[in-house]
């Protein structure tokens, strides 16, 4: 016994990543369990129902993850934790959604006792209709996800076997000139296509668009396309135009702006969940063709709303795009019984060591607050206490000193409130993209940086996702929204895109010392840690001193 | 078996027993101890004890299933008996190999534990025994027989006993005795028996088949069915009672073919086998578990370190404790209450003792820390083996529906360390590697205790020890482990082909018939357990992983620990940062906190660095270091003291002068900056000192305003002023006036009311005098007027023994006690009958 994993009773697995078995293990581990962490030595998986249960859905059994454990582990196993997998994965399946020629949506039970147990749930109670024999019942079409979702809540969690409908067919092909499906991106696709539904969790900058392409080139049929906003519906365009066969003519933009409605449509969230008068008007669109594969574009930030649709779509496919499932809201059991359960994962420094994200150094600046700021910072209300220590006069200088040291290259300061932005945009004479910047003008402004004919932008977090600057090989991050962890993913994937010219990317996060700021700043520096990615610490005065 | 050996067939138990050997009877003291307790005198002394019921009951409920049937085969035989009679009764007519086999040793057991005596050919069952085991209707026997022909007819009349003996075509006798011999003889004829039930309708035997395997007891109407009667007539059902018939034993032994018991159980069920894991991995599992099982009880009491939970007034933990206690070891409370139990079964916890009672590791605990880890395990695993408590209790209810909380009392169970020692022996007994199913380990049990079965505690207790075992990591996978079968002092590791037992070659009334080397019934004692643990231990030792002297640390501030540690390394981690994660090995996380915690505890940053450094296999990461630095520049930036008073000056120089004067030193002055001093003296005395060095010092309030000194300030605490006391009452409000005239009306009403004079009470009385009334007279108005409805005078002695005088109109009298409307008070109250004084009706105008 001298294996590379350690279980522990927690039911967390640690991975000693320089074991010689250690690729052998990650393998047989990562059907069943989420990485949680992947720092330097040791990466952390854990294991829970929901992962069992994905393990389950992609075919791998009980006996697959008991052995997986037994053979890697150093230690023994501990024989509950082995009983608790076992009964755990068991669940999974006793009940399954399928199709009855005659009745049409039904649920089956291989374990009559289940049926009942469920059946007595409350909340079941609506969803279901007639009992046909004593193992089975039916489910009102309608309520597929609802009941999936519900299921999932009692943990009794049902396999999905009523299928897909195909769809409108529409022909998409790959143009695949001059480039070529990265091998993760072609495994991604055909993981996803062979599971029917489900999400795929690609680190920002991997390519996750040229997915859900591959996917689209699979189901040849109208694909709705569901997005954060609008830049990103336009890039989505972009680069589907560039990459397939598809036309600008084929492809219609749905937003507050535009409303197309063609065989390939990209809609945002925003204008999904418009609500006016109490109802969603623009939720005919779902409706508005016979679309066979629905693209959920970040969908950790899938708003409420747009899950209550998704539970009506469950006869079409769905294909759910992250780079991270961590939901601060906490609803990744929803992405699973809704969308489908985790198809494809990578960790990040997997894609960087194969190369085709670039490496980044990242640096947490600590400044100092002047006496007279700690004076004001000790006596600031608590809702103003983080924008104070967060806008610091400090942080200015800071930043400028970074930007003039990466002189001629590409450097994005990212930031929260607008003032301190305009402020900076100010002295570094840069442009400031923000939420009043016109779509027109935050395009031109993008085209020119990315030509090169601006090096430095000021974005606040509209920037946040789904936009493309190949070129920066710099961030700055200067304020964010509180502690959130996937905002700072999304930051750090902005520089993490391969350099043409194989430049190291840097990603700077000035922190005020002593405050709240730092609380914060710790918070998401250790998800970036999680994934590999040490930072540095160093204070300002030294950084100062230097340049 | 030959005669020739014993010179004349033993009379009575006790000459059986003058007539066994030494290590016979010492067999016979083994198996039943409460014989010599006192030692009796000599063998008929014995003898007499052996035959008292208490010690027959305790005797028979040791008995296996087997030795238990034989010996109920025995009860409905005829007395005495002989061996083929009883192989008879035991395996059928036709016979079974198995019993036959068994019967030797089950006849032996009972013979050893002279419930038995007697030669082959005249088996006697001790009369206790057959009391206690023959079939009557209060005590069914688990063999379903009834009682005998000759038990059944004896209150019968001779007539109809004779009118039997016709219908079953024998001949007439001249007496009942001869009569009823000649039924039973017909009875236990097979052939003849067969014919005779040949002879029934269908609907006759179906009744019999019905009876045949008890209760032998049915009912029957005044006017029988024919196919009833025609039983009846013939003897095979006999009236017991009016509407109750019996099938007599006879009967249903034809019909059960010669069997006592529908299904004898000549051999202990096997234990089977769930599954069978590689010995290496059982004892690794084990292994691991053990090492959980130490880390725990470390935690649990460390957790109680500062302070562990209180003591109930009842004695134990409080649910809530218990459960604060599951939370904090990741558990659930059943498997906390284990814990907690193991800790104090090992004597590594116990009651502080103090006026407000908690408990707290004992120092025995700081011994056992200091121990190799395989013998803490041994000494725990030890502790667990022969504890009487029995923490699966915990949570249940007591026969007086208490809550049984850990660590309370009634938690001990005398049968708990005897069913665990069987339940690993019968584990030790399977091949190695090998997992049990509980049923059947649970059904061997009842096998080997079948009169012990009423409140299912050995089943429970054995469920427990199979659970209990695979926490403590005695077993792993299911299965004994090496040092679990080394704990309970079981030989190595049986190999499949066990070398089969020679059993002996045929019953014997002398002894020894068998000694058998089979496990001790009884758990080994103190001292030979300690042996078997030290063994255990030595066996453990090696299985348990090597303490690592370095851990892993990683960027996102966490270190891995992949293995055990050292303690000393393990302690200072514990300090610096905080358990995240714990099993086979340790994720710590270093915190601000954490890193406060260890410079509390005296550390410095350069301790810490040179620390992590030392024990790191990996760089240290740069976040860490500065961590450390970072917290270690806050750290101790402020300071906080107590000081009674301060001295503070402009003139630094002045307050050099009074540091420097030895005078000074009594005020316990310290400088905190170059103006201020502090002072252990408080501010009078600070004054008093400062003035006797010439100084002229002025008091300063809170606010730093100078006080001025007055002459004599010396104040009381806040005190309020003294409530005055008027000469009279105050004005009364409206409110009150009325109500006050509406007593003082009806207090009127009562003393003026004109009344009848009460019955034997003379004129004496003057009107407004209090009634004085017999009790007897009392009640007897009383509820008069709760028939009339009229209001009556009474006088009426309170709690403080004031009289007053009420008028009330009585609603109810019962239990002592007398609900009336009170006219007087306005509102309805009781009174009891006893403080009524005396009561008179109202005279007829009054109303």
């Amino acid at each position: 016994m001298n294996g590379p994993l350690i279980v522990q009773s927690d039911k967390t697995l640690l991975l000693e990543v320089d074991h010689e078995q250690a690729d052998d293990c990650r393998r047989a581990i990562a059907p069943f369990a989420e990485l949680e962490r992947a720092p330097e030595h040791i990466h952390t998986y854990r294991v829970t129902p929901l992962g069992l249960w994905n393990a389950r859905a992609a075919g791998h059994d009980a006996e697959q993850v008991v052995d997986a454990l037994v053979r890697y582990s150093r230690y023994p196993v501990p024989h509950a934790l082995l009983v608790d997998i076992a009964e755990t994965m068991d669940r999974y399946g006793r009940l399954t959604l399928s199709k009855h020629p005659a009745h049409g949506l039904v649920l089956t039970t291989t374990d009559r006792p289940v049926l009942e147990e469920v059946l007595k749930s409350k909340r079941i109670t609506p969803l279901v209709g007639a009992r046909i024999d004593p193992d089975t019942v039916v489910v009102h079409p309608s309520e597929r996800g609802q009941i999936k979702q519900t299921l999932l809540k009692l943990g009794w969690p049902a396999e999905d076997l009523a299928g897909y409908v195909d769809g409108e067919a529409h022909p998409i092909e790959l143009a695949e000139d001059g480039w070529a499906l990265r091998p993760y991106q072609k495994q991604a696709v055909e993981n996803f296509w062979h599971g029917g539904s489900g999400v795929v969790v690609l680190p920002c900058g991997a390519g996750k668009t040229l997915v859900g392409a591959g996917a689209m080139a699979q189901a040849r049929s109208t694909t709705l396309i569901l997005v954060t906003n609008t830049v990103s519906a336009r890039q989505w365009k972009h680069e589907l135009v560039r990459r397939t066969s598809l036309t600008e003519d084929e492809i219609g933009e749905y937003s507050g702006t535009r409303k197309e409605i063609r065989p390939v449509t990209i809609a945002t969230y925003q204008v999904l969940t418009t609500k006016r008068k109490g109802v969603y008007p623009h939720l005919e669109l779902f409706d508005s063709r016979d679309w066979g594969l629905i693209v959920y574009d970040e969908v950790h930030l899938l708003p409420a709303p747009v899950f209550k649709f998704t539970a009506d779509l469950q006869a079409r496919r769905r294909l759910g795009l992250t780079a991270t499932l961590v939901r601060e809201d906490g609803r990744e059991s929803d992405v699973f019984s809704l969308i489908g359960p985790k198809r494809f994962d990578a960790p990040w420094k997997e894609i960087e060591a194969q190369g085709y994200i670039a490496p980044a150094d990242c640096v947490e600046v600590r400044v100092n607050l002047t006496d007279s700021e700690r004076l004001a910072y000790a006596t600031a209300e608590t809702e103003e206490k983080y924008r104070f220590c967060a806008t610091t006069d400090t942080k200015r200088k800071v930043t400028e000193a970074i930007v003039r040291r990466f002189a001629g290259q590409q450097v994005l300061v990212i930031g929260q409130y607008i003032d301190q932005l305009d402020e900076l945009g100010e002295h570094l004479g840069a442009p400031v993209i923000k939420g009043e910047t016109s779509n027109a003008q935050r395009e031109k402004l993008f085209e020119s940086f990315r030509q090169g004919e601006i090096s430095v932008l000021v974005v606040s977090k509209v920037a946040n996702f789904s936009i493309d600057l190949p070129e920066a090989t710099v961030a700055i991050q200067v304020s964010g929204t509180f502690g959130s962890r996937q905002e700072e993913a999304q930051r750090l994937g902005r520089v993490l895109r391969p350099k043409a010219d194989g430049h190291q990317a840097h990603f700077y996060s000035v922190v005020a010392r002593d405050t709240i700021d730092q609380d914060f700043a710790a918070h998401r520096q250790r998800f970036l840690a999680e994934q590999g990615y040490a930072y540095r610490i160093v204070d300002a005065d030294e950084l100062l001193a230097e340049s | 078996m030959s005669t020739e050996e014993k010179p004349a067939a033993p009379r009575s138990l006790a000459e059986a027993l003058r007539a066994r050997d030494d290590a016979s009877l010492a067999a016979l003291l083994r198996s039943r101890p409460d014989l010599i307790t006192p030692v009796p005198t000599d063998l008929t002394q014995l003898a007499t004890r052996a035959g008292t019921r208490a010690s027959v009951v305790r005797a028979l409920e040791r008995l296996d299933r087997f030795a238990l049937q034989t010996a109920e085969a025995l009860a409905v035989a005829a007395d005495p008996a002989s061996y083929g009679e009883l192989l008879g009764l035991l395996a059928g007519d036709e016979g079974d190999p198995a019993v036959a086999a068994a019967l030797p040793r089950a006849l032996g057991v009972l013979r050893e534990q002279a419930l038995v005596w007697g030669g082959d050919d005249r088996l006697r069952l001790v009369r206790t025994a057959r009391e206690l085991l023959t079939p009557s209707p209060q005590h069914p026997s688990p063999t379903g027989l009834g009682p005998t022909v000759q038990e059944a007819t004896a209150g019968m009349s001779p007539g109809r006993i004779q009118e039997i003996l016709a219908a079953v075509g024998l001949p007439s006798t001249h007496d009942s005795v001869s009569a009823v011999a000649a039924l039973g003889d017909l009875f236990t004829d097979r052939t003849r028996m067969a014919a005779l039930l040949a002879d029934l309708p269908e609907e006759s035997r179906e009744v019999l088949s019905r009876l045949v395997w008890g209760p032998p007891y049915g009912q029957v109407t005044h006017d029988p069915a024919p196919h009833l009667r025609r039983l009846l007539e013939r003897g095979l059902l006999l009236p017991t009672a009016p509407g109750t018939v019996v099938l007599p034993r006879e009967v249903a032994l034809h019909l059960r073919a010669g069997r006592a018991h529908r299904t004898p159980e000549p051999v202990p069920p096997p234990v089977e086998v769930a599954a069978t894991h590689r010995p290496q991995v059982v004892d690794a599992t084990a292994a691991g578990q053990a090492l959980a099982a130490l880390t725990t009880v470390e935690e649990l009491l460390k957790d109680w370190d500062e302070g562990g939970p209180a003591v109930l007034r009842a004695g134990g933990l409080s649910v809530r404790d218990l459960k604060r206690t599951a939370v904090a070891l990741d558990v659930p409370e059943p498997v906390a209450a284990f814990w907690v139990e193991l800790a104090y079964a090992a004597g590594l916890l116990a009651s502080d003792g103090e006026a407000d009672e908690r408990y707290a590791a004992t120092p025995a605990y700081d011994e056992w820390r200091e121990l190799p880890a395989a013998e803490r395990w041994a000494r725990l695993a030890g502790a667990w083996l022969l504890a009487t408590r029995t923490p699966g209790l915990v949570g249940g209810r007591d026969a007086k529906d208490r809550t049984l909380s850990a660590l309370g009392p009634n938690l001990d169970r005398s049968a708990a360390p005897e069913v665990r020692h069987r339940v690993l022996a019968l584990l030790a007994g399977l091949p190695e590697g090998a997992a049990p199913t509980e049923e059947s380990v649970l059904a061997r049990l009842a096998w080997e205790r079948p009169r012990r079965r009423e409140d299912d505690l050995r089943a429970r207790l054995a469920r427990w020890t199979l659970s209990e075992a695979e926490l403590l990591g005695v077993t792993g996978r299911g299965a004994l482990s090496a040092p679990g079968r080394a704990l309970i002092g079981a030989p190595e590791a049986q190999h499949p082909a066990e070398p089969a037992q020679p059993e002996p070659a045929g019953p014997g009334d002398k002894l020894p018939v068998h000694h058998r080397t089979a496990p001790a019934p009884a758990p080994p004692s103190p001292a030979e357990q300690a042996a078997a643990s030290a063994a255990a231990a030595r066996l453990l030792a090696p299985l348990l992983p090597e303490p690592l002297d370095h851990v892993l640390l990683q960027a996102d501030l966490t270190a891995v620990a992949p293995g055990p540690l050292e303690r000393p390394l393990a302690e200072v981690l514990g300090v610096l940062a905080d358990v995240e994660s714990k099993g086979g090995a340790t994720v710590y996380r270093f915190t601000p906190g954490s890193v406060r915690r260890a410079l509390d505890a005296g550390r410095t940053a350069a301790d810490l660095h040179a620390f992590l450094a030392a024990h790191s296999r990996t760089p240290v990461p740069q976040p860490l270091a500065y961590l450390i630095d970072d917290v270690a520049r806050r750290h101790g930036q402020l300071r906080v003291g107590a000081a009674s008073a301060y001295v503070r000056c402009d003139d630094d120089a002045a307050l050099s002068e009074i540091l420097a004067d030895k005078r000074s030193a009594a005020m316990g002055l310290r400088r905190l900056a170059p103006t201020v001093l502090a002072a252990q003296a408080d501010p009078a005395a600070l004054l008093e000192g400062l003035r006797a060095m010439g100084f002229a010092p002025a008091a300063e309030s809170a606010a730093g305003d100078v006080l001025i000194a007055r002459v004599d300030a010396h104040r009381t605490p806040p005190r309020t002023a003294p409530e005055p006391v008027p000469d009279g009452p105050p004005v009364p409000d409206g409110t009150l006036l009325g109500a006050a005239i509406r007593a003082i009306r009806a207090g009127d009403l009562a003393s003026t009311a004109p009344r009848k004079p009460g019955p034997g009470e003379d004129d004496r009385t003057a009107d407004g005098e209090l009634p004085r009334t017999s009790p007897a007279e009392t009640l007897a108005t009383v509820q008069a007027a709760v028939l009339t409805g009229e209001a009556l005078w009474i006088g009426y002695v309170n709690a403080e023994g004031a009289a007053s005088q009420r008028v009330v109109a009585p609603i109810r009298v019962e239990g002592g006690f007398v609900t009336a409307y009170d006219h007087t008070a306005d509102e309805v109250r009781t009174y009891p009958l006893h403080r009524i004084t005396g009561v008179a009706e109202l005279a007829d105008d009054a109303r």
